[in-house]
C-alpha cells in the first residue's frame, strides 16, 4: 500500500497523504510552540489548559483525515486493507497498554505516558498493513 | 471465491493493470479478486459484468 509515502496513487490518496502531512507538520510546530510558551510563561490555569492541548489537537485531524480516506476512498479493496490494519493497530495498541498498565501496577516497570499510545498505534498500523497486504495476495 | 477472471482477462490480453484501469480500482484489487481471496461487492462484481459482457453467475462461481 502505497498511499503513506506516494506521489503516485489516486486523487483520494494523495489528498489522504497530504492531510496527514499537513496535520503533522502543525503537530511538530505545536509541540515546540507550546513547550516554549510554557517555558517563558509559566502558564498556569484555563491559559495552560487551552495551550496544552494545540498539540493534541492535529493528531485528532489526522484521525479525521483517516476518516476523510475511508469515506472518499471508492477502492473497496482498499478500504478493507485500511480498515482491518486499523482494527488490528487498535487490538495490538489495547492489548500492549493494557498489559504494560498491569506491569506498572504489580511489577514497578517504567511509567508510560499516554501521548505514547497514539505513536504506538501508528507504529502497529504501519506494522498490520502489509501483513494484511499479503493476506490477499 | 472461485472466478473465472484469469481467463477473461488473458482472453482480452489484458494485464492486471489494464483491468483495474478500466475497472477504476487498483491492481492489487483485480488481483485480490481473481486469487479468490476478496470478494467483490455487488456493484463491483456488476461492473466487472458489464465490461466483460457477461452475467455475473458466468464470472463467480457459487462454491455452495
Amino acid at each position: 500500500m502505497k498511499i503513506f509515502f506516494c506521489s503516485t496513487g489516486s486523487a483520494v490518496q494523495r489528498r489522504f497523504v497530504k492531510r496527514i502531512w499537513l496535520a503533522t507538520f502543525i503537530n511538530v510546530f505545536f509541540c515546540v510552540a507550546t513547550a516554549v510558551a510554557f517555558r517563558l510563561w509559566h502558564l498556569r490555569g484555563l491559559p495552560a489548559y487551552c495551550i496544552a492541548v494545540l498539540p493534541a489537537l492535529p493528531t485528532m485531524g489526522v484521525l479525521l483525515a483517516l476518516g476523510i480516506y475511508l469515506r472518499e476512498e471508492t477502492d473497496e479493496f482498499q478500504r478493507r486493507v485500511l480498515v482491518e490494519s486499523m482494527l488490528s493497530g487498535i487490538g495490538f495498541t489495547l492489548a500492549l497498554t493494557t498489559t504494560w498498565g498491569y506491569l506498572e501496577d504489580f511489577a514497578r516497570v517504567p511509567h508510560l505516558h499516554l501521548i505514547w499510545i497514539y505513536v504506538i498505534f501508528w507504529v502497529f498500523l504501519g506494522i498490520s498493513i502489509p501483513v494484511v497486504m499479503a493476506r490477499y495476495r | 471465491m472461485k472466478n473465472r477472471l484469469k481467463v477473461l482477462r488473458a482472453e482480452r490480453d489484458w494485464s492486471q493493470a489494464d483491468l483495474a484501469l478500466r475497472l477504476e480500482v487498483s491492481r492489487q484489487s483485480v488481483n485480490a479478486i481473481e486469487t479468490g481471496k476478496f470478494d467483490p461487492s455487488l456493484p463491483l462484481a456488476f461492473k466487472l459484468a458489464r465490461l466483460f459482457g457477461l452475467r455475473i453467475e458466468e464470472i463467480f462461481e457459487d462454491s455452495d
